[in-house]
């Protein structure tokens, strides 16, 4: 075995392997494009310069209303447009600043890409504005990346400033350790317990912003490189999981937009940059990501092409913390509460379904589940299938934030103004229980009569094909290449998506805008029993000869379900599996319980990472490319014949 | 014992001889007008001016909870805030945050009245102590069975004495926060307010959630409830005159207002005048024999000369409320 050792290199654009893809992992489909190092890396190299390219054409000295920060930064970086930039520039800088975090990174963004090309001008209002503006940190942990990662490069280009040359009264240097202090340890909780803000296709772009700004600009070469291996890391996560460049999988954070055309999010331009997959989006966050220099270890790209599926994938999250009503499942990291989150995706190339075991995981946006399939284009495509329990209290608004009792809902509606509606499609609940094992999954709920939407909904988007409710009590359609069989357990109604007019009207707040273009067609099957549930199976449309094929084929599977005195399933799936469930009770596969307590943080045939490692070892064919966050370290290594 | 820590703040007590009136000072965040956005319009510290206006005071910082003054030295505040403590040492001219990544979401602070290095303050995430007058401060979570907090009060008769609010009912140190025991007949539900009598330490008051007003009458050391007009509601204001001893105050959602004149013994609803019945903070004022100020959620600051019967317009309307803060002026 060759084994090569990377310590504090910065980013591993370097040829220190030239690999052929071919020799690791056979040939690779006619489809497929070459998978070798340089291959890949050229590839990259050149969709970075398009991003690049067109981030610098938005400037224009005759328009100086044209360009964000980061297109400025892009210009400054290359010396081009460099007029257009810093008028651009000063007209961006004239208000007082607001948006916190989210003014911070652009400003820090400008303030390292573009620091060559920065006038004095240009560069004493900067110090200004930094003396000025108090950023608020925010609350949720992306804000916390964004802002720790912009002040500690800002404060490393401030160098030696006083406390008196800054918003929050501290030095340059008190300012670059505290951020140090919390990004190390927000790097350490993620890679030993999991990320809490996880997986979310939206924001994803919030921490490949931060770590871009560590990646491309911490000056201390052990720092950088951690920062570079996050992206790493983070880019597996999302590597492992996608479709064609669709982020799939349970998702801690989605809009309803984002639930209803899944690839109109960060996570898409990232497959498209980083892998070449789905369509091209001009996204502020992969700009940032281009100018950092960050170049992604070829290994993702082979693991996003040619990893072999089917596969299971697993991967152990975390909430967000728990300041109240944590509950008896929680864990203490430090003096901060919070409870496992157990993901598990099966990965077919046609499609993925994916879970995670429900309850309160995320405030506000969490998706539980989905099925999502293959789409070419997929970016107005609505390749989703899910359900969910819609769910607002004050009860979990009070565990996640710390507002009060009685107006907690209601702020929380005021930017996400879905989370009080009836007919909202991304929700955590605390009367759900998922579990899936392989296609198959099963749902259960149980209700209180109190709850404050009694029902559950299940969407039936408009890009599903031949829905049929069977006389057997199951429901068919197709999606794509996936056949999908629901089974629920109590009868419901089918409504449409905009059935109170709630997402209609704009709920959701300015990420739902445009709701005609994409919300009408859907169907939600709308079930208002106490104790329920459903049973999903899907199968590969080229598993079967005909969709009869697939539909006798389910029928003909075992099924015992009872809804009394709780949800309770039996099931015999495909792949002749007996999955057991019963509401408040451990699942089980052919007798045997899912033995949460040994779940990994990462497990798929590409990854491995064990619970509190800080290491993660990616896998194709014969290669390995281990992450080591405790000793700051990459070892690549590839097994000889 | 030193005249000038009875001025501190939060006693609501004039020294003798004092002739300075405290500066007004309400901790918001401006809420009524926060459309599609997680975050207010505004927020900070507002100051009243002698013409009855607001002006803004301090960063703005989201989270401000409330401000301490040092009670020697009123040069010396301390913001609790969604951030961590922003301190100032020049009368708010200049600021340093002085807590570090890992103190968030600050809603109470206290100076020890008695030896004000002892700073205390309550956190959402667990309580912190600072022994140099919030220029640093350490963990103070010793013997909290839950970590929620959210008011804290430091005994103005012995030194190293406070009162924590918690999910857990209300917690007591005598040691300067180093460990914190629970208070037996505490209420069992968390502690939205707490207050001390600046006439009659002993008497101590009590806003909780879903469980309504709480008494004590021996300094803490034992509780009951009070007013069954309002046994079951959510309580986040509660004050207590300083010039009357008999007169207290307490406000909540959907329970308004409502006084008592005869040292809890009995309580009436002084909600009618007020445009809603939720109320988040009240204050006696110590300047103003009789005036209490109460405000209520986004629709403004009202002042009432006559416990509550009558009210009037005090202006930040749209304001979320968390504290209302009464400092004297007291130079080292």
């Amino acid at each position: 075995m060759k084994t090569f050792r990377l310590v504090f290199s910065r980013i591993r654009s370097s040829t220190l392997f030239i690999v052929s893809a071919v020799a690791l992992a056979g040939q690779p489909s006619p489809a497929t494009p070459s998978l070798c190092d340089a291959d890949i890396t050229r590839r990259y190299l050149e969709r970075r310069e398009t991003i690049i390219t067109s981030a610098i054409a938005t400037l224009d000295a005759a328009d100086t209303a044209k360009g964000s920060y980061l297109d400025v930064a892009a210009a400054l970086q290359r010396g081009d447009r460099r007029a257009a930039a810093l008028a651009r520039l000063a007209l961006l800088n004239a208000p007082t600043p607001n948006g916190n975090m989210f003014w911070m990174y652009p400003m820090a963004a400008v303030v390292t890409a573009g620091r060559e090309g920065l006038d004095a001008a240009s560069w004493a209002r900067i110090q200004e504005l930094w003396k000025t503006y108090w950023p608020s940190r925010g609350d949720t942990e992306n804000h916390w990346a964004i802002y720790y990662a912009s002040l500690y490069v800002v404060a490393q280009a401030f160098a030696g400033a006083g406390p008196e040359q800054w918003f929050n009264g501290q030095s340059s240097t008190e300012n670059m350790a505290e951020s140090r202090a919390y990004l190390e340890h927000w790097m350490r909780v993620t890679t030993t317990v999991g990320q809490g803000e996880y997986d979310s296709p939206g924001y994803i772009g919030e921490y490949v912003v931060p770590l871009s700004l560590l990646a491309g600009w911490a000056e201390d070469a052990a720092f950088r490189q951690k920062a570079c291996m996050m992206l790493d890391y983070i880019f597996y996560d999302y590597a492992i999981e996608q479709l064609n460049g669709q982020y799939a999988g349970a998702h801690s954070r989605v809009y309803p937009r984002q639930v209803l055309q899944p690839a109109q999010v960060a996570a898409s331009s990232f497959g498209w940059l980083l892998f070449g997959l789905g369509e091209r989006q001009p996204r502020g966050q992969a700009l940032l990501l281009t100018l950092s220099g960050y170049t992604p270890p070829p290994i993702l790209e082979r693991i996003a092409r040619a990893a072999a599926r089917p596969y299971v994938n697993r991967e152990l999250k975390r909430t967000r913390w728990r300041m109240r009503h944590a509950g008896p499942d929680a864990i203490t990291v430090g003096d901060r509460r919070t409870v496992p989150v157990y993901k598990y995706s099966y990965v077919d190339r046609d499609f993925v379904l994916g879970s995670s075991q429900g309850g309160l995981l995320q405030p506000i946006q969490q998706q539980t589940w989905n099925l999502r399939w293959h789409v070419d284009q997929p970016l107005d495509a609505s390749n989703t299938f899910f359900a969910v329990q819609p769910y607002s209290s004050p009860y979990e608004g009070t565990m996640f934030f710390g507002a009060d009792w009685d107006t907690v809902t209601e702020l929380i509606a005021r930017s996400k103004a879905d989370y009080d509606s009836p007919d909202k499609l991304a929700s955590g609940s605390p009367h759900e229980q998922v579990f899936q094992h392989g296609p198959a999954l099963i749902g259960l709920y149980d209700l209180p009569p109190d709850t404050r939407f009694p029902h559950i909904i299940t969407l039936f988007s408009r890009d599903l094909r031949q829905v049929t409710e069977d006389a057997s009590g199951w429901i068919f359609a197709q999606g794509g290449p996936v056949y999908i069989a629901y089974r629920p357990l109590a009868a419901g109604t089918w409504k449409p998506n905009d059935w109170t007019g709630h997402l209609a009207g704009g709920a959701g707040g300015f990420i739902s805008a445009g709701f005609k273009e994409w919300g009408v067609g859907h169907r939600c099957y709308v079930s208002g029993a106490q104790h329920n549930g459903y049973v999903v199976q899907v199968a590969p449309v080229r598993d079967f000869t005909s969709y009869a094929k697939f539909q006798d084929a389910v029928r003909a599977l075992p099924l015992q379900f009872s809804t009394s005195p709780m949800a309770a399933v039996t099931f015999t799936a495909l792949d002749g599996s007996v999955l057991h469930a019963r509401y408040g009770a451990t699942p089980t596969v052919n007798t045997k319980p899912v033995d949460y307590a040994a779940w990994p943080l990462f497990a798929s045939p590409s990854g491995w990472a064990e619970r509190g490692s800080q290491q993660l070892e990616l896998r194709h064919g014969a290669e390995r490319y281990r992450l080591d966050f405790e000793h700051n370290v990459i070892t690549h290594a590839i097994a000889q014949p | 014992m030193n005249l000038r820590l009875l001025a501190s703040l939060f006693t609501f007590v004039l020294p003798a001889g004092a002739s300075t009136p405290a500066q007004f000072y309400a901790a918001v965040a401006m809420t009524k007008a926060q459309k599609n956005s997680s975050t207010p319009t505004d927020s900070g510290l507002y100051r009243r001016e002698a013409d009855g206006t607001w002006v803004h005071f301090g960063p703005r910082i989201l989270g401000i909870g409330s401000l301490a003054a040092h009670p020697a030295d009123s040069a010396v505040l301390l913001i609790p805030s969604a951030d961590g403590v922003v301190r100032s040492a020049d009368g708010g001219h200049t600021w340093r945050k002085t807590t570090g990544w890992n103190v968030l979401d600050v809603r109470s602070i206290a100076f020890d009245p008695l030896n004000p290095t002892q700073v205390y303050a309550a956190t959402q995430w667990g309580p912190i102590r600072s022994a140099d007058a919030g220029a640093t401060w350490q963990p103070a979570q010793s013997g909290l069975a839950q970590l929620y907090t959210q008011t804290i009060v430091a005994d103005r008769t012995q030194s190293g004495r406070a009162l924590l609010g918690t999910e857990d009912g209300i917690y007591v140190t005598t040691d300067a926060a180093r460990s914190w025991t629970r208070v037996a007949s505490s209420p069992p539900t968390t502690v939205l307010r707490l207050a001390q009598s600046a006439v009659d330490p002993r008497l101590w008051l009590a806003g909780t959630q879903h469980r309504g007003a709480w008494l004590s009458h021996d300094g803490g050391r034992s509780w009951t409830p009070t007013d069954l007009g309002s046994a079951a509601a959510n309580l986040y204001a509660a004050s207590l005159n300083p010039h009357d001893a008999n007169q207290l105050a307490v406000g909540g959602w959907g329970a308004g207002v409502r006084v008592s004149t005869d040292r809890g013994a009995t309580w009436q609803d002084r909600s009618a005048g007020l445009p809603v019945k939720h109320v988040f903070v009240l204050a006696f004022d110590p300047d103003t024999q009789g005036r209490l100020w109460a405000s209520t959620f986004e629709e403004g600051t009202f002042y009432s000369d006559d416990l509550g019967r009558t009210w009037r317009d005090g202006g930040l309307y749209g304001a979320y409320g968390s504290d209302f803060i009464f400092v004297p002026t007291v130079l080292r």
